[in-house]
């Protein structure tokens, strides 16, 4: 049981930890996520921004370009025309060239090849502006013919056309800024899409291994409460059985002693009974040794004398004492074996009433010695068997009274109290106490501590041991030699009916 | 003569000493009538039933039953003495044993069982409680066994 505990409680540690962590690291990861997507959201808005700003550039360019060329065509239709309208259109063409291409500056800063290419873009748009404002001022003032021909030596270094040229440079360069941006902006939304797979299958893989452990631990638990579950409800049948098999060998352990003292007995009485014959025998023996001493001493042999008046009662008066005692011994076990046989019938008893009997009828034996008993109240209750209790508390109270301390007036105090369904009533005396070798012995049948000045064969104390393990309850003692005793019984406050 | 002298003593008891204290103390109380001992009970009831000396054929008996016996137990004896259309079943039977058990002793009487005397360890008891059935048997009157 506490094996399985264990293991599980260890397992319980070690699994909560882990889960834990498998919870707090897929946080992690969504945390991760959220400021990947953030980042990649970022530069993928810087990237727009670029490759707007391409199309920004494009369209200045384009722009400025248009402004030039129509400027050159206004220039040109007033040159061809002499129509006012195009001079006018000229001059409002010309003016925008300069802020457009100043727009375009403004725009390509952070690439000094485009800044390179706008320079060239306004020098040579400077100049054509120059030669175009000559042309158009001698247009103005009528000298046609003069312009015209300027314009002519002007159209053969193709300013225009240089100017195309750099703006077509231009435009290159931007397509190619704008092809990279958008092959960057493509990188990072696939390293996004990227990012978002990863952390998904990491979550997954997460949430799977936590399923799976979760469920194990589920089982596991299901599998111990199950277990526990059948123990508790075989724990009853157990019992059952360990009290019957414990109850079974009680019996045959009283059945064996009563069988055995009973079989020890029919010998005895034939050793007891010849052994009576004998002395009878012995007697007319005796009478005829006494007679042929008194009427012819010269038959009297000294040996016949001796065994006929030493010899033959002392010889018969061992085997008596002995028979005797194993007559007491014998009936000592038939005795305990006997109690073992008696039907236990529990009741409500007055302990108090009991101990004041049992001192009541030792009131003569206690006066002899001169010791006082003390039944101090109140005792607590209990419901045990009237019989057992009696002859416990007799027991005990006459062992108490019985063995003193020489020149010490006996006092024997019987106290009880209650603990937790359970009643300890206490002897306490202040005789000769009991060696702490001999704690556990003298419960044994037949055995005696301390000197032997008492009758006594060491059977009350066995007694009570047995008494009381029928009565569910315990014995023991606390004695220092020389100051005194406690014997305490413990006993189930109510004892469970066998009968019932 | 008188009916006591025709009675036989059938005793039934395994121990030796026991029997030979048993009649020693019976020829003290003065009783002199016959006593068959036997140590088993197979032997005594062929001989109480079969036998033509026995009780079943030939004159009144009284039977001193030990209950211990070494092939079968005295109860036995007793019920095959006291059974249903049994000859001797009114034959009186005195158990005397150790046994001191409530629970036997109330089997015996039910059994039928005439007396029941439990030997006293003590001997002097032992020889008292004896010489008391001697005087106890030279009064009673013993019935004829059926034919």
């Amino acid at each position: 049981m506490f094996g399985v505990a264990r293991r599980l409680g260890a397992s319980n540690t070690s699994v909560s930890r882990f889960l834990i962590g498998a919870v707090a690291l897929g946080f992690a990861l969504l945390v991760a996520a959220v400021l990947a997507s953030t980042w990649i959201v970022g530069r993928s808005r810087e990237h727009s921004d670029w490759v707007r700003h391409s199309y920004e550039v494009e369209v200045a360019v384009a722009r400025a370009q248009v402004l030039l060329e129509q400027s050159e065509t206004t220039r040109r239709g007033y040159l061809l025309s002499g129509d006012p309208r195009y001079s006018e259109a000229f001059d409002g063409f010309q003016r925008q060239v300069g802020p457009a291409a100043a727009r375009v500056v403004g725009l390509v800063s952070d690439n000094p090849r485009q800044q390179a290419n706008i320079a060239e873009f306004r020098r040579r748009a400077a100049a054509l502006a120059r030669s175009q404002s000559a042309s158009m001022a001698l247009a103005r003032s009528g000298r046609t013919s003069e312009a015209m021909r300027d314009f002519t030596r002007e159209a053969a270094h193709t300013p225009l056309g240089l100017i195309r040229g750099v703006v077509a440079r231009m435009l290159t360069e931007e397509r190619r800024l704008l092809t990279e941006r958008r092959a960057e902006q493509r990188r990072s939304v696939r390293l996004f899409y990227q990012m978002i797979a990863l952390t998904g299958l990491l979550l997954v893989a997460l949430a799977v291994i936590t399923t799976v452990t979760l469920l194990r631990v589920t089982r596991d638990l299901q599998a111990s409460r199950d277990e526990a579950r059948r123990l508790n409800e075989t724990l009853e049948d157990q019992v059952a059985e360990r009290t019957a098999d414990l109850t079974r060998a009680n019996d045959e352990i009283q059945r064996f002693a009563y069988i055995v003292s009973h079989d020890l007995r029919s010998p005895l009485v034939n050793v007891m009974g010849f052994t009576s014959e004998l002395e009878a025998a012995a007697q007319p023996l005796g009478a005829l040794v006494d007679r042929a001493e008194a009427e012819a001493p010269a038959i009297l042999t000294e040996e016949a004398r001796l065994a006929a008046r030493e010899d033959l009662p002392e010889a018969i008066g061992f085997i008596r004492t002995s028979t005797a005692k194993m007559d007491r011994l014998i009936n000592a076990i038939l005795k305990l074996s006997r109690e073992g046989r008696r039907v236990i019938a529990p009741e409500p008893l007055d302990l108090a009433a009991i101990a004041d009997g049992v001192v009541a009828s030792m009131r003569q034996v206690i006066d002899a010695r001169g010791a006082e008993v003390e039944v101090q109240r109140p005792l607590p209750q209990v419901a045990s068997d009237r019989v057992g209790v009696e002859q416990i508390l007799s027991n005990l109270v006459e062992n108490a009274v019985k063995y003193l301390q020489p020149g010490r007036p006996g006092r024997v105090t019987v106290t009880g109290r209650q603990e937790r369904g359970r009643v300890i009533v206490s002897v306490a005396d202040n005789g000769r106490g009991i060696a702490p070798a001999d704690h556990q012995r003298i419960f044994d049948l037949f055995r005696r501590a301390g000197a032997q000045d008492q009758p006594g064969e060491g059977i009350g104390l066995a007694h009570v041991r047995a008494l009381a393990y029928r009565l569910g309850g315990a014995i023991d003692v606390d004695s220092r030699p020389g100051e005194g005793s406690t014997f305490r019984l413990t006993l189930p406050a109510t004892l469970q009916d066998a009968r019932a | 003569m008188s009916p006591h002298q025709t009675v036989n003593i059938v005793m039934v008891e395994d121990d030796e000493g026991h029997a030979r204290l048993i009649e020693k103390n019976i020829r003290r109380a003065g009783i002199m009538n016959d006593v068959r001992h036997f140590t088993d009970g197979g032997t005594a009831l062929q001989y109480m039933f079969h036998d033509v000396d026995g009780p079943a054929m030939n004159g009144p008996a009284l039977v001193l039953l030990d209950l211990n016996l070494p092939d079968m137990s005295g109860t036995d004896i007793l019920a095959r003495i006291k059974a249903e259309g049994s000859p001797l079943r009114r034959t009186p039977v005195v158990v005397l044993t150790t046994t001191d058990d409530k629970v036997e002793i109330q089997r015996c009487y039910d059994l039928g069982c005439n007396v029941y005397i439990t030997k006293p360890v003590n001997y002097e008891s032992f020889a008292q409680a004896i010489r008391q059935l001697g005087l106890f048997l030279s009064v009673i009157q013993v019935p004829d066994a059926e034919d």
